[in-house]
């Protein structure tokens, strides 16, 4: 089975984002950039595969600036066999779509795993687009891929349970988790990774209609400052227990 | 950024570095019960951390002696237990056999320190013999077409997960002149018939690491156990100490580093006169001066690898970093518990822990003292 990842290079989930100062774009000068976490599950969703059947093969692409190169390199370290950019400084998200619509064309994956969304603007657009274009079947959050006569069985997790779905190949799924944690790089994985070759296109070269339904970003703002909290000190327990479920109710109204 | 050091050196430093962060939750239990988790060694395993020194062509990594002195900062400054571990094992112990053994003796040995269903270790220190490790006493020798041995050896690091032990025995009389002859190098698996590991030591620091005993009591292996030549041994041992060196400034690098950032971010948070105290000149004085003096520990221990990685003499370099670095570690692990006070000595806040763990540096693979002997002998030769 053939399995590709489409990926998207986001800030570190450890940065403090901070505002530029045009008030619609955040300072990416020094920032640690890493592949979005749901990303990372699809990968380790795939190497699980991949551990299980050692014939799978795991490939990875992303649309992207420049940069994104080095979260490729990332997820060849973890294991995957192949990676692929398509250069993009500045896209709209249906021409990514229709840009990784080109790729899946070309490399006839069995099976497309999706992050639910990437955790930088949270649109969760991408995966479902990419499904439609392709009139491929689609399922949305899955944590587990099980290959089964004639397809894939993909689990949901549902209020109090799972769902199983059966979907024959090729599918495409956005992954929530993958039943365990994504796997550290090993150090020969790093090593092979830097061997391996990872062509580049520029998206024009593709010949796919990047334009689309766009937005503009009017202004960003940083969360308002949280006030000072508020210590109950005056009166016995009792007292300070009715003064905290007034405080709870009245003031922070959770109650 | 450092001199001597490449990208993917650096590269492999980051890979365990992030690995290691998810340690921390580990470290208070496994200290407390005085044992490594078995689970974390084999992950060391799984990521090629324990192979990194061997070569390529032997199943291992290959990596360079920086790239191995980056990787062993980065595991001393998240568990400096475990750090001491990995030196040993895939320093000394994987560099002797690498050197020194036969084909045979490499592929069956080799496997073993690097998949991390245990950690080797390197016999030398005896109750009677540490500093001067050449008038050992444990004594080897010819026996139904293999070797007998009997003798303690003492203090041994992972004596306890230990598939196997580097021992140092006497083949012969000890010549009191010549104390050095006939010291030999044997590979001893620890499930021989004879062989036993002693009750853990009670150490100040590095609880987690074990420390202990092993007893050879008739200990029979056979003939194919020596490592190198019948009366090399000694020169083994002290070309594996060189390396090992490097190793112990690199892990009072880790360890230091790791204090001093603690005792900063502690700094800019705790408040006192109004102010945090990181603002008050005294404490931003100890700050600098640590970090300056880690800065060059750190240059001293990358320079020896470097050389070493050269093939260029390097025992006197290695010795100064080990000396520096050590050294360095006390005071710095020192001003980190000093600037967090009442703080610092409690074991909620874990910059007591790295003082303790600290304090072995200056003390295994050769004294501060002996270190000082290296390298004046070094420099006033001939």
């Amino acid at each position: 089975m053939k399995i590709l990842i489409p990926l998207k290079q986001v800030p570190d989930s450890t940065v403090r984002v901070k505002v530029g100062p045009d008030g619609k774009s955040i300072v990416t000068e020094g920032i640690t950039w890493s592949i979005s976490p749901y990303d990372e599950y699809a990968i380790e969703m795939a190497l699980e595969r991949k551990d299980a059947d050692a014939s799978t093969v795991v490939a990875v692409v992303t649309v992207g600036p420049a940069r994104s190169r080095d979260a490729l390199r990332q997820a060849l370290a973890m294991g995957c066999d192949e990676a692929s950019l398509v250069t993009a400084d500045a896209t709209t998200p249906l021409g990514v779509a229709r840009a990784l619509a080109k790729v899946v064309e070309e490399t006839k994956p069995d099976l497309v795993l999706c992050g639910k969304q990437a955790s930088d603007d949270d649109q969760g657009f991408v995966g479902p687009a990419l499904a439609e274009l392709l009139g491929w079947p689609h399922v949305a959050t899955i944590t587990k891929v099980v290959p089964v006569e004639g397809g894939v069985e993909l689990w949901r997790e549902v209020e109090g349970g799972h769902e199983v779905w059966k979907a024959a190949l090729p599918a495409l799924a956005t992954v929530h988790k993958s039943e365990k944690e994504p796997r550290y790089p090993s150090l020969p994985g790093i090593m092979k990774a830097k061997k391996k070759d990872i062509p580049e296109r520029a998206i024009g070269a593709l010949g796919v209609d990047a334009s689309g339904p766009s937005w503009t970003i009017l202004s960003m703002e940083p969360p308002a400052a949280r006030g000072g909290g508020k210590i109950l000190k005056d009166g016995d327990s009792k007292q300070i227990a009715e003064q905290l479920a007034t405080a709870l109710r009245d003031e922070a109204k959770v109650l | 950024m450092n001199p001597f050091v490449g990208a993917t050196e650096r590269e492999l430093a980051g890979a365990v570095a992030d690995w290691a962060k998810g340690l921390a939750g580990r470290i208070p239990a496994a200290e407390k019960e005085g044992a490594l988790p078995r689970d974390v060694i084999a992950d060391l395993g799984r990521l090629g951390v324990l192979g990194m020194t061997i070569p390529e062509a032997a199943g291992g990594l290959g990596a360079s002696g920086v790239g191995f002195a980056l990787v062993l900062e980065e595991l001393s400054a998240a568990w400096p237990s475990l750090a001491v571990g990995v030196a040993v094992n895939s320093g000394i112990v994987a560099g002797s056999i690498v050197r020194h053994a036969t084909v045979e003796q490499r592929q069956r040995w080799l496997p073993k320190l690097m998949d991390g269903s245990g950690l080797g270790a390197f016999a030398l220190t005896e109750p009677t013999s540490g500093s001067d490790a050449a008038s050992l006493r444990t004594a080897a020798r010819r026996e139904g077409g293999g070797w007998r041995i009997d003798g303690q050896k003492q203090f041994i690091t992972n004596a306890r997960y230990a598939p196997f032990a580097i021992v140092l025995a006497r083949v012969g009389e000890l010549d009191p002149k010549r104390t050095a002859a006939g010291i030999t190098a044997f590979v001893v698996p620890l499930d021989a018939p004879g062989v036993s590991v002693g009750r853990p030591e009670r150490k100040l620091g590095l609880r987690a690491s074990d420390t202990s005993a092993i007893v050879m009591d008739g200990a029979t292996i056979g003939a194919d156990a020596v490592l190198g030549e019948v009366g090399k041994g000694f020169a083994i041992a002290m070309s594996g100490l060189d390396g090992g060196r490097i190793g112990i400034a690199a892990q009072s690098v880790g360890i230091a580093r790791r204090a001093l950032e603690l005792a900063r971010a502690y700094a800019k948070e705790r408040r006192q006169f109004g102010r945090p105290i990181a603002d008050f000149e005294g404490l931003r004085f100890s700050i600098a001066k640590a970090e300056s003096d880690l800065a060059a520990s750190r240059l001293l221990a990358l320079r020896a690898a470097w050389l070493r990685d050269r093939g260029r003499p390097f025992t006197r370099e290695a010795a100064m970093a080990k000396l520096y670095a050590s050294e360095m570690a006390q005071r710095a692990t020192h001003a980190a518990v000093q600037i967090l006070g009442g703080n610092g000595y409690m074991r909620d806040y874990a910059v007591e822990r790295y003082a303790r763990d600290g304090r072995a540096t200056t003390i295994y693979e050769g004294t501060s003292e002996i270190q000082r002997i290296v390298i004046a002998r070094s420099l006033l030769a001939a």
